[in-house]
């Protein structure tokens, strides 16, 4: 098998990709990739190469990854912003043979800090561009068949700081995500038209958002960089029919300046990486009236592990289990919790990643010898199987013997309106062995803070020490650091 | 404040103990736990004098059963075993005292006993459950159960948390006698309600919820809090592990969605800190380079 085959089966005529003004059909974008190509194998790359790919949401990663795994490489698929040392950190693990630097990451270009050969992939894009316009009639993809245990990607899925772990995926663990979302209800079809807003560069940009809809014969709508107010026109001017998003994204697509009816060709839309607040669930159904549902998943898992599609929306929860997926909630022995109690959350699906690259330690560290994927995620589900996150296991403060999840804490906190940002941690204390720490930014005061949550969290729950600071670390999916303030 | 302070005895046709010979005896233990034991009640005003609410007191003895209930200004109900109603010796005492027969040998005796107990709180009367489900042999504080969380929600009644010390002292476990003036202290709580805790349709708000409560018993009864079930092996390595003698209103199954097989062992964790998650970077990459493909069996055939 090879993923690459998931731009074949098409009509030449149906619309692959849409990017501004440039509408690229299957037929054309299969000539581009052939042309590519020849490109990449003049270059050296041909199977089990490695080819780093540092651009945006744009035509070129898709050529240019679907080039590289028809080959029989390996894609590693990098964020075009990250600085120089963090990038050259992640390549330094996986040594691939060439970074093709696209438009979002021209800084990179050339530069010898980056520690892999940079090759400009504006270029390379537009010749084979030309070449396809040139061409004399359909070219073929070539497609070398791969087992479908060998790896397609290359996922860096460190954080601003420390060793940079690379999970593997294979062809295998990636296409069965595709095979998955043909069975819930609705499937992704070719009518389907997805805004691919969320980044490439990570497994859920990549596999749910641009590879199953390709694997659909669906379009995709590609916006380079993320602006609100033109990605809903986007949405209404192509009939956008799935939408999907980080909170952040939601929390501006509902301030944007655009009608209400914006959405209106919208039927599936989600919000992934971060848990969503229920007051923005509720506000955008009643602006667009739309119901945005959650997802959870991680890189390990290519990503999808539940899912709220096929099922009436819970808006709290990250919706049901995927078919072909098996979840189980276990404690510290590796028992299965009871039924509504919160356990850590393991994973076994063919989604399941095969390990780090170079890393059997970690890689021991979270997968067992049966294929069980330990999370580190805390969950609960409900009396009919909707999952709900509580926690990372590790982030848990434990005071007089009770669980506090920080994330519980922070929500309240965050209430404030004086309030821009909290990150919650514990540390050690004598009496109650540790305690609740609140570090905050914004401008409230530490008794409107003791007030609101006295108000809302029970005793044991409240920080006992607020410290403010005038920024958190805060990663660029807008999840907190809180390892930074441990 | 004693147990012999103003007590009403309800009337519930409906509920066991209705008769005369149940008011006299309710009145005769709330008489004895005053002259025999040195019998203090704290909080008292806690309690509701009409309406539900749900008594959710720590469980250290068989006779918590006897004091909880002569602290409380009203009767109070409960639910016990099927097979107390087969003895000569329970079946009109035990009834009188608010015990309602549940049979647990059928298959679904957990939503009985929550339909029993609902049908109490429904009809405004005051309910008895022990949320750590049986005793505590270490004499710490378990975790709760979520059924009187689940109860409150349903019957929209509050919890009033719970908690009494010496009764250990009085009848130690395996003891058949109830040893006399010892000093027994039960103390109420505030009224505790579910809505203050979250979504009732979130199931993190019933664990939020019971948690809570269990502070709050700890709080009362002194006792050091463990977050793990009374009954279960880790609590007394030594001894057998007693059968639960409340009969559930919990639901118990393993939290297990689409698998077939159980979770298999656990993985080596060198690190407590290691996980899969992507926001973790305290992690070491502590295998020498070279191959390029992961060290583990599934991915060999990539070499190819």
């Amino acid at each position: 098998m090879n993923l690459a085959d998931v731009i074949n089966g098409h009509d030449a005529d149906q619309v692959a990709l849409i990017a501004g003004d440039d509408v690229v059909t299957y037929g054309v974008l299969r000539g581009r990739v052939a042309a590519m190509q020849a490109d990449l194998n003049g270059r050296g790359v041909g199977v089990d190469t490695t080819v780093a790919l540092v651009t945006g949401n744009d035509a070129a990663f898709v050529v240019a990854s679907l080039a590289v795994l028809g080959l029989g490489g390996v894609v590693m698929p990098l964020n075009p912003g990250s600085p120089t040392s963090e990038l050259a950190r992640k390549l330094n693990v996986a040594e691939p043979l060439l970074a093709l630097v696209g438009h979002a990451g021209r800084l990179h270009l050339g530069d010898p800090a980056v520690g892999t050969p940079t090759v400009d992939l504006i270029e390379m894009d537009s010749n084979a561009a030309s070449a396809q316009a040139a061409a004399d009639g359909p070219t073929d993809v070539l497609i070398v068949d791969r087992d479908p245990d060998a790896p397609a990607f290359y996922m860096a899925t460190s954080g601003v700081s420390g060793a940079a772990k690379v999970a593997v995926l294979s062809h295998h663990n990636l296409a069965w995500v595709h095979e998955a979302l043909g069975q819930v209800d609705p499937p992704l079809t070719a009518d389907d038209v997805v805004l691919g807003s969320l980044p490439f560069t990570h497994i859920f940009g990549l596999n749910v958002v641009l590879l199953a809809t390709l694997n659909a014969g669906g379009t995709i709508v590609m916006q380079e960089r993320f602006d609100a107010d033109e990605s809903l026109r986007l949405v209404q001017r192509r009939g956008v029919t799935t939408l999907t998003g980080a909170p952040p994204m939601w929390k501006r697509w509902l301030e944007a300046d655009v009608p209400d009816d914006s959405l209106a060709s919208v039927n599936w839309a989600a919000s992934g990486a971060a848990s969503l607040p229920l007051e923005l669930f509720e506000a955008v159904r009643e602006r667009f009236g739309i119901e945005v549902v959650q997802g959870y998943g991680l890189t390990e898992t290519s990503p999808i592990v539940t899912l709220g599609r096929g099922a009436p929306v819970r808006p709290t929860s990250v919706g049901k289990v995927l078919p072909g997926v098996e979840v189980a909630l276990v404690d510290e022995s590796g028992t299965p919790v009871d039924f509504g109690d919160e356990g850590e959350i393991v994973v076994r699906s063919p989604g399941v990643f095969s390990g780090y690259l170079d890393d059997q330690d970690t890689t021991e560290a979270v997968l067992s010898d049966d294929g069980w994927l330990w999370t580190g995620d805390v969950g609960i589900f409900d009396e009919d199987g909707y999952l709900y996150l509580v926690d990372r296991i590790k982030d848990i403060v434990i005071v007089s013997g009770f669980n506090v999840y920080p994330a519980e804490v922070e929500n309240v906190l965050i209430q404030h309106p004086d309030v821009s940002g909290v990150i919650v941690t514990g540390t050690a204390d004598e009496t109650t062995g540790e305690t609740v720490v609140a570090h905050v930014a914004g401008t409230a005061t530490q008794q409107q803070l003791e007030a609101l949550a006295a108000e809302h969290l029970s005793r044991y729950k409240r920080p006992t020490q607020y410290l403010f600071l005038d920024e958190l670390p805060i990663a660029a999916n807008g999840k907190p650091i809180r390892r930074a303030l441990r | 404040m004693g147990g012999s302070a103003s007590f009403s005895f309800e009337l519930a046709p409906e509920l066991p103990g209705a008769d005369r010979f149940s008011k006299y005896l309710t009145a005769a233990f709330r008489t004895m736990a005053t002259k025999l034991w040195d019998f203090t009640v704290e909080g008292r005003e806690n309690i509701p004098l009409e309406g539900p609410g749900i008594i959710t007191p720590n469980h250290l003895s068989f006779c918590d059963s006897v004091f909880v209930p002569s602290a409380l200004p009203r009767r109070v109900w409960a639910i016990g075993k099927g097979e107390y109603m087969d003895s000569w010796k329970t079946k009109h005492i035990f009834p009188a005292m608010g015990m309602i027969p549940v049979d647990r040998t059928g298959g679904d005796a957990a939503k009985a006993a929550l339909d029993t107990a609902a049908k109490v709180l429904d009809q405004g009367h005051l309910f008895m459950i022990y949320p750590e489900g049986t005793r505590s042999r270490s004499g710490d504080l378990h975790k709760g159960r979520t059924g009187a969380a689940r109860l409150a929600i349903r019957c929209n009644a509050p919890i009033i948390p719970t908690g009494h010390v010496g009764t250990v002292e009085v009848q130690p476990p395996d003891s058949v006698v109830m040893k006399p003036r010892k000093a027994v202290t039960v103390r109420f709580g505030a009224p505790m309600w579910a809505h203050e805790f979250g979504d009732p349709e979130d199931p993190r708000t019933l664990r939020r919820f019971t948690d809570a409560v269990m502070f709050e018993i700890a709080e009362l009864s002194g006792q050091k809090y463990v977050d793990t079930y009374a009954g279960k092996k880790t609590e007394t390595p030594d001894e057998p592990t007693p059968a639960p003698e409340q009969t559930s209103v919990t639901p118990r199954r393993p939290s297990v969605v689409g698998a077939h097989g159980g979770v298999g062992t656990r993985p080596t964790r060198p690190s407590m800190r290691a996980s899969a998650s992507s926001d973790d970077d305290e992690t070491t990459v502590g295998v020498p380079r070279g191959r390029k493909v992961p060290a583990t069996a599934g991915n060999a055939a990539s070499d190819s």
